[in-house]
């Protein structure tokens, strides 16, 4: 009994007292990191690669993706649209607000991954293991994402609470905003210049900052610092500054550090340089090329790493960095028909069905291009190979790939198609629009095949839709940037998992295009912008490959196309360039608004109804005010600020309060 | 601080130990050889307890009030005992008036012991020790565990729900084992945990209510108010729910007993969904709408057929119930050895939930002064087939076929726009049984106490005891998908697999230092005096592969995948956290007139940032019971009348472990398809000034009796608020990171309990009716946030509301008719909009003509308080002769129910023609007052616009939850035999009555989600606390067949 009570206390003394106090109430994490860690070698290198990783949040992210496109001359919405996709219209079905603005996603990554390359720049200091070549990739992407926020946005905030470009670690619950050409002077150029010295001229692993890249991105902050100075059409900035440059330079003064940056990176290409052909920079498998200078980087290899899963069933389109950015520009083909018995009756039978390939891929018919790219900005499409480079026209059956076992079908005009034959296909001009007959509704009387509205012409028997019948519902997909994967087998694939191919982001060919433009606005060197053009147009000529035919198809169009340009080209040429190589890679709204085009060259639209049978060209209007040149903050800063109604109104830009 | 002066206390104590340790050996001696001689002039007193109906009364205390010597009747009621000729003996049992009998020489003594039904001599736990019911000062409700078996249920959740006022009960999962969730007085927190803290037999326990067997419980007490969870302190913030399981009795011949029941459970309500001929009607409704996206039949379906989805699917489940227990006592201890076995095999095929549980409690007497004891609780148990859903059941169209033309099974159906893999019953059972996809669970728990008391021989009434806790959980998780299973576009896509293990360890020591004391035969005083510590530890480990190159493999060996292998950094865990804490209380009664009883607490928690580690507070209650003065003796219809008052602070820990410390978050990345880093970044910023939260209660109550006890209720209100409120606060993106955790806001819960119980009819020609009902309202409400700030978009917080308050648009109808649109300016309004859609309340401005100056938009969002007006339960029992009947009811007026099949969260009423869809009333140009708009109208995503305002429904209900007619053998056939059986028959969820939701849908209107659960876009994490009926397992209508044997 004595001995009970020994045991008691002694367990008691044990357990209780014994093992003490202090220790029962300290904390050791074991399984995460705390911020201490991020002061070691390790913990700065893996603030690197989060550098890198960051990108995925802002590029294959879907509705900012819509954010730079929908609302341009490229696209507009399309019959499944949610309102995130018709408030960038501007075309009176929505409105941009602080609380639906989808620029969200750039606002709520970029601020803290600068602060994490602050923290890699200031923790560096004290770990001499980590290079300088290392350190300039975090100035890299400091300066990037502060670039992306000043063309966003306008004047954005240096201090994030410790003081301007310092490592924040106190919970600020204030913010004020710089002006534009604070942050180019005191952050974006001083960051690049140094970056463009530190970086060294080839990767340190795989996609990794170099010389060329940094040279880019500073010679297209100078291009755009230049344009802001000169504000052509007086648009307004925010917050409030004169156009003046602090170090006294004017804008001629920075088109020409343009023209000079860039030529500098094209005269010093390192590793880089153009591909042969268009088609080769885009097709699945060759997406880590030498043009490329940076992208987002994703792989089929590992779900982990690649931040989303790649045999989902059924996936979200956007969290966690994940790149579906393309399943928004995809129409839904799959609802095309094709006939069992011959004279076009029977249960239809889905002739293209959802398919892991580039010019299929999951169908969420968010955004549409209107009209004017197919008449207009690819107005060539024979010499031209960019065109077929980029959409994905013909619509092919792969039913077998889904298990029909039909050997034949009866498609338009109830001819046979076979596996491999166009269903669809979405002509180049209007030549034969007078032939075309279009059902009234989805499908012809008494017929299944079709049931999306296609029109026939006489002897052909894939349907067809001419380019000014195009519409909210059926457009063609976007061929470029098409999910690639090499785990189909002779199925259909995985094609509801989000992209594995990597986001392009910057290419050795827009160093041509930042000093043709430099040029055009007065620039002077070696190369006029002529010249400049000529180099991509020349490349543009080179055929490899038809998608339209799905055939091998070797051609050198160059000279023709360099016989094509005008002798005298000005910044009209250059955006319609621009949109002819980077069509919907998320360039478009920057393009327009640095150059204070977006009005005049994206007014109005013209598109078809979202329904089935629409092919009457409907003529749209937009309201792009000039308060549309920056985007609104958005409402969860707003909220998170600790501030006056009033000084929050005034945080926000003007016309979003 | 603390440590010293238990130190010191300790060494006190075992100075004094050592002094009369020779005599407790004289004594233990004394007591083993000599008792019979020395008690040799007392006279043996026999007798038998009963009480109404003649009915013995087994397990009545005896005690001789002079010597405290006692014992307990036995199953037919009987006791004996040695005693002095002119002593007195005091008979007490549960739920009957105790009575105190003078022997006078007598040695047969019968009683018959009348019920109680204000239980007033009832003894109710109150934490660190038990009081009689009339001196309580705090807010506790009680429910013995016979009236919990009412409701036969794997745990006592299920039976808790309705019982007992301002205990809300709510379900959030419909699968075989789920449990429940409880709010007690409303929720306080907006991110920490809510959940009350459950003690079992007096020490707190960290396992859930699913592992304590319902058959082991003796009787269950709520602490609601501040002034009575004080004594737990930071553990009990959300209230305290004691569990005290059934020990056995004191000198109880060994009994065993055997409970069990058996029965089968069907779908109280199918999904209601279209059949073939209303989803042909439906689909051809929406392709006539103008501009609609066209949804023609898919490869697979015609309009000729008519499949019911939901019935190729479910299965008719089954319940069986077994529990077996050995209980009895000796003059100087007691024991109880129980072991059960449960099995729920759920209605979706493979599901099934199965539990194997063994408990064992001693406690014995070791001489004269010291007491010991030990219990263990332990628990296997198993869930398999949660994978298994059933959105394909639901949204397949009617008319697809599961089977091609020449009879086989169709592998997948391709519908108008989407093709969907066929889970049947026979597929899925096809599938386990074929070992190709399986999710299996296995959980092990032990839970281990042992306790020792010493009663200081020098000082009567002072008991030091100490209880040391030793406990241990795991669950083992396995998933194996083959390859192909479940995916209709691919069927060579890969196998995968996957594992999750967990470990709990957890240890508490107590110690505790009692004193009981009657001065001067008015004046009691209970003091006690508690120092413990806490530890628990954490660890999970999780991971995954795919590629796997057998089915036979299963989940059991991730080495042999040839695909790629995945440990998630997110998905691996460790928490190491502890608790010290340091508690005193007094409680005075005088006369048991006047009570006060006063708390002082002091914690310390490790999750708390260094220098606001402690927290000290303290509560106190006074209570008054107004029947025991004098001038009340001349109203005797009063019985009883009692007021009390509490005030109190309880606070809380509310924030998970290592949140002081910031963290940083990583992102993995490829350099390249197969170079690969992970990415680290400052996400949450350490906060040194992290506290405690805390809450201030103030509880007024009154108990009342009437008509000779017939009546007795009890009323309350109270009000509390909570302040310092943890919370992971978002930082302006611009400060670079993107939360820190802080205390901010406020939040206040009000309310108002009342309940009653009466004895309607007592005993008439052998008819008994008793009733129970109870009523409460708790209004709750955000009452600030962060510094100034009044609403929180993201999170659907507005100062004001209720914590779980919904931020949408407000329905207000249909735009019916052309005219109605023109009228209301449809065009401006709605740009795009169409005759037929659905009419929101616009809260903008107008111009002269009154016409809307914008379209409707985010501004016209409107917060939905969600929070019921008022709810309770009700009970009845009519007894006649050896048969009763019961029922158990709940009900809820007012509140939200969020249905998210019925909006657009769903992905089944999207009222396109696309997928089968609930039958709603559907507008057309002939049904244009119909409440769901026009198919194939205007859409935001996949779904009508504004479909998510068509998730609400009005929450009123009344549910009967159970029905069970027993019958007592004893009453009859066994009258005298030392057998006791009882059986019964009961109906569980049998009937829903005002229920708007029902009469629409006829579905059950009990939540069976979480808001990020069951739908096929669910409501962000932090919108889990949201709760809502989705497409889990469809409730049942369950009818059990039982039987409770003792010999």
């Amino acid at each position: 009994m004595k001995l009970i009570i020994k045991s008691f206390i002694a367990a008691t003394l044990l357990l209780g007292s014994g093992s003490g106090c202090k220790k029962i109430l300290d904390e050791e994490p074991r399984s995460i990191y705390t911020p201490d860690f991020f002061k070691t070698q390790k913990g700065i290198l893996g603030g690197i690669t989060s550098q890198y990783a960051h990108l995925r949040f802002i590029y294959g992210q879907p509705y900012y993706y819509n954010t730079l496109e929908t609302g341009t001359d490229e696209y507009t919405w399309a019959s499944s649209a949610d309102q995130n996709f018709k408030d960038m219209d501007l075309s009176g079905v929505g409105n941009i607000t602080a609380a639906s603005s989808r620029s969200d996603a750039l606002w709520g990554t970029a601020f803290s991954n600068i602060n994490t390359a602050s923290g890699i720049i200031e923790n560096a200091v004290a770990v001499p293991a980590v290079t300088a070549a290392q350190v300039a990739e975090a100035r890299f992407f400091r300066a990037f994402d502060y670039f992306l926020l000043v063309q966003t946005f306008g004047g954005v905030p240096l201090d994030l609470g410790a003081g301007e470009l310092k490592f924040n670690t106190s919970a600020s619950r204030t913010s004020i905003r710089n002006t534009v050409p604070e942050v180019y002077t005191k952050a974006i150029f001083p960051d690049l210049i140094q970056a463009v010295t530190d970086l060294p001229a080839t990767p340190r692993a795989t996609g990794t900052a170099t010389k060329t890249v940094a040279r880019l991105y500073l010679a297209k902050a100078y291009l755009t610092y230049a344009w802001w100075l000169q504000n052509p059409n007086n648009i307004p900035t925010y917050p409030a500054s004169p156009r003046t440059d602090p170090a006294g330079k004017d804008a001629q003064y920075y088109f020409q550090q343009a023209y000079d940056i860039a030529t500098q990176a094209i005269d010093n290409p390192g590793s880089f340089g153009l591909e042969n052909t268009f088609y080769d920079l885009h097709v699945g498998g060759n997406d880590r090329n030498k043009e490329m200078l940076l992208y987002a980087d994703h792989t089929q290899e590992n779900a982990f790493y690649n931040g989303a899963p790649i045999i989902s069933g059924s996936d979200a389109e956007s969290g966690n960095g994940r790149n579906g950015a393309v399943w928004m520009v995809t129409w839904n083909y799959t609802v095309i028909r094709s006939a069992p018995n011959a004279n076009g009756t029977g249960a239809g039978v889905s002739s293209v069905q959802r398919e892991a390939a580039q010019s299929l891929g999951r169908p969420y018919t968010r955004m549409a291009p209107p009209i004017g790219p197919f008449l207009t900005t690819f107005a060539d499409k024979t010499l031209d190979s960019r065109y077929d480079g980029t959409f994905a026209a013909v619509h092919r059956g792969n039913w077998p790939k889904g298990g029909a076992g039909n050997a034949v079908l009866y498609n338009a005009n109830d001819l046979p198609v076979v596996p491999g034959d166009p269903i669809i296909s979405f002509l180049e001009d209007e030549s034969q629009t007078a032939n075309i007959v279009y059902p009234s509704g989805a499908n012809f009387p008494g017929k299944t095949s079709n049931n999306v509205g296609a029109g026939v012409l006489p002897g052909r028997a894939d349907f067809v839709v001419n380019p000014r019948g195009i519409s909210r519902i059926v457009y063609p997909n976007l061929w470029k940037m098409g999910v690639y994967r090499t785990d189909n087998g002779n199925g259909l694939g995985q094609p509801n998992a989000t992209s594995t191919r990597p986001f392009k982001i910057a290419k050795f060919s827009e160093l041509y295009f930042i000093a043709a433009e430099a040029a055009v606005k007065g620039a002077t060197g070696v190369r006029s912008a002529v010249d400049l053009m000529n180099v991509i147009r020349a490349r543009a000529g080179k055929w490899k490959f038809s998608n339209k035919n799905n055939a091998a198809f070797v051609a050198d169009n160059s000279a023709a196309m360099i016989a094509a340009t005008p002798a005298i080209i000005d910044i009209n040429y250059i955006l319609a360039e621009r949109s002819r190589e980077y069509f919907g890679e998320g360039h478009r709204w920057f393009d327009l608004v640095r150059t204070q085009k977006w009005n005049e060259l994206a007014g109005t639209y013209q598109i078809g109804n979202g329904t089935y049978g629409s092919h009457t060209p409907q003529t749209v209007t937009r309201t792009i005010e000039p308060k549309h040149y920056i985007r609104p903050i958005p409402q969860g800063q707003l909220d998170g600020m600790q501030a006056t109604p009033e000084e929050k109104a005034a945080y926000q830009n003007p016309g979003y309060q | 601080m603390k440590q010293t002066a238990n130190l010191k206390t300790l060494g006190k104590m075992s100075r004094v130990s050592k002094k009369p340790a020779l005599l407790y050996i004289l004594l233990l001696l004394q007591s083993l050889l000599f008792s019979q001689i020395i008690f040799a002039q007392n006279i043996t007193v026999k007798g038998q307890v009963t009480k109404e109906g003649g009915l013995p009364v087994q397990s009545a205390s005896v005690l001789v009030k002079e010597t405290k010597a006692g014992t307990t009747t036995d199953e037919n009621g009987n006791f004996q005992i040695s005693m002095a000729p002119n002593g007195t003996l005091l008979i007490s049992a549960l739920d009957l008036v105790a009575q105190e009998i003078k022997v006078a020489g007598r040695t047969t003594i019968n009683t018959l012991l009348v019920a109680t039904s204000n239980s007033l001599s009832e003894v109710i736990v109150v934490g660190y020790g038990t009081q009689r019911k009339e001196a309580i000062t705090g807010s506790v409700a009680s429910i013995g565990g016979d009236k919990l078996r009412d409701v036969p249920s794997p745990n006592i959740t299920q039976a808790l729900q309705g019982r007992l006022a301002g205990v809300d009960i709510s379900q959030t999962s419909t699968r075989p084992g789920a449990t429940m969730q409880i709010r007690i007085r409303g929720t306080r927190s907006l991110s920490a945990d809510n959940n009350p803290l459950i003690v079992l037999d007096g020490i707190p326990f960290i396992g859930s209510l699913a592992d304590i067997n319902p058959n082991d419980i003796k009787s269950v007490d709520v602490l609601k108010d501040a002034s009575a969870t004080a004594i737990y302190g930071s553990r009990g913030a959300n209230g305290v729910i004691l569990v005290t399981t059934d020990k056995g009795g004191r000198n109880r011949k060994p009994r065993i007993s055997y409970n069990s029941y058996h029965g089968v459970q069907n779908i109280f309500a199918k999904y209601p969904v279209m059949d073939g001929p209303q989803f042909v009607a439906y689909r051809k409704a929406a392709s006539s709408t103008p501009r609609a996206q066209q949804y023609l039949n898919g490869q697979d379906e015609a309009d000729s057929i008519n499949t019911d989805w939901q019935d190729l699917l479910y299965r008719t489940g089954f319940v069986t119930d077994h529990n077996i227990s050995l209980s009895g006592g000796t003059e100087t201890g007691n024991y109880n050895f129980g072991g059960g076995y449960h099995l729920n095999q759920g209605i979706i095929p493979t599901q099934l939930y199965k539990r194997y549980s063994f408990r064992a409690s001693i406690d014995q007497q070791v001489g004269k002064y010291i007491r010991v004891g030990f219990t263990t609780n332990n628990n296997y148990n198993q869930s398999e087939g949660n994978q298994v859903g059933i959105y394909g059941a639901l949204s397949n169209t009617p008319i697809s076929s599961p089977y091609n033309a020449d009879g086989t099974a169709k592998r997948y159906i391709r519908m108008a726009a989407d093709n969907s893999f066929i889970f049947t019953k026979d597929v899925v059972e096809t599938l386990k049984d074929n070992g190709q996809w399986l999710n299996d669970s296995r959980g092990y728990a032990t839970y281990n106490a042992v306790y020792g008391e010493v009663q200081a021989p020098f000082l009567k009434g002072l008991k030091y005891r100490v209880n040391l806790w030793l406990d241990y959980i795991q669950s083992n998780c396995g998933a194996y998908t083959g390859s192909g299973v479940g995916d209709a576009l691919n069927p060579n896509t890969i196998s995968s697999a996957s594992v999750d293990n967990r470990q709990t360890y957890h240890w508490t020591v107590e110690n505790i230092l009692s004193y009981d004391k009657t001065f001067g035969g008015k004046h009691t005083v209970n003091a006690v005096a508690l120092y413990s510590t806490e530890q628990n530890k954490y660890n999970r480990s999780n991971m995954s592969a795919t590629d796997i190159p057998s089915d036979a493999l299963q989940y059991y060996n991730l080495g042999q995948a040839v695909g790629q292998l995945t440990i998630d950094p997110n998905n691996q865990d460790y928490q190491l956290w502890g608790l010290m804490s340091g508690m005193g209380r007094v409680m005075y009664s005088y006369d048991s007139r006047y009570m006060i009883s006063g708390t002082l607490r002091s914690d310390a928690s490790s999750r708390l940032a260094p220098g606001n580690k402690w927290h000290t507070y303290p509560a106190v209650s006074v209570g008054w019971n107004i029947s025991k003065e004098s001038f009340m003796e001349a109203i005797p219809v009063i019985n009883n009348l009692k007021l009390r008052a509490g005030y109190g602070q309880t606070s809380n820990q509310a924030v998970a472990v290592y949140s002081t410390l910031g963290r940083l978050d990583t992102r993995p990345y490829n350099f390249g398809p197969t170079n690969y880093g992970v990415g680290f970044y400052v996400n949450q910023l350490p906060n040194a000034n992290l506290g405690w939260e805390y809450s201030k209660t103030l509880n007024v109550g009154l108990d009342f009796a009437l008509l000779k006890n017939r009546l007795s209720g009890t009323v309350e209100y109270y009000d509390t608020k909570t302040e310092d409120i943890l919370l992971g606060l978002s930082l302006p993106p611009t400060s670079g990171v993107s939360s820190i955790t802080s205390n901010v806001g406020t939040t206040q819960n009000k309310g108002f309990e009342l309940s009653l119980n009466g004895t309607i009819i007592n005993n008439l020609n052998g008819w008994t009716w008793e009733m129970g009902v109870n009523f409460y309202t708790n209004k709750n409400k955000l009452t600030s946030l962060a510094s100034g700030q009044t609403k929180d978009e993201g999170n659907w917080w507005f100062v004001g509301h209720n914590i779980n308050a919904i931020y949408d648009y407000k329905k207000i109808g249909l735009w019916n008719t052309g005219k109605d649109s023109t009228d209301g300016y449809l065009n401006v309004l709605e740009p795009g909009g169409n005759v037929g859609m659905i009419k929101v309340e616009y809260t903008g401005g107008f111009d002269a003509n009154g016409k809307p100056l914008r379209a409707i938009g985010t501004a016209d969002r409107q917060i939905i308080d969600v929070d019921p007006d008022w709810q309770g339960g009700f009970n009845t029992r009519v007894a006649y002769k050896g048969f009763d009947l019961g029922v158990v009811g709940m009900y809820r007026k007012g509140g939200v129910l969020f249905s998210t099949i019925h909006g657009s969260n769903g992905y089944l009423n999207l009222l396109s023609g696309r997928r089968n869809n609930i039958n709603v009333d559907y507008w057309t140009p002939d049904n244009t007052d119909a409440k769901y708009p026009r198919p194939g109208g205007i859409l935001s995503g996949d779904n009508p616009k504004y479909g998510s305002t068509l998730s609400y429904f009005d929450g009123s209900f009344m549910k009967i939850r159970t029905i069970t007619l027993g019958y007592d053998f004893n009453h009859s056939l066994m009258k005298n035999s030392g057998v006791k059986l009882r059986m019964y028959v009961t109906a569980q969820n049998p009937f829903v009555f005002f229920s708007p939701f029902h009469s629409e849908s006829g579905l059950d209107p009990e939540t069976n989600s979480f808001g990020n659960e069951n739908a096929s876009v669910n409501l962000s994490q932090n919108l889990r606390r949201i709760l809502t009926v989705g497409y889990n397992t469809p409730s049942t209508r369950n009818y059990i067949v039982g039987v409770n044997l003792t010999f």
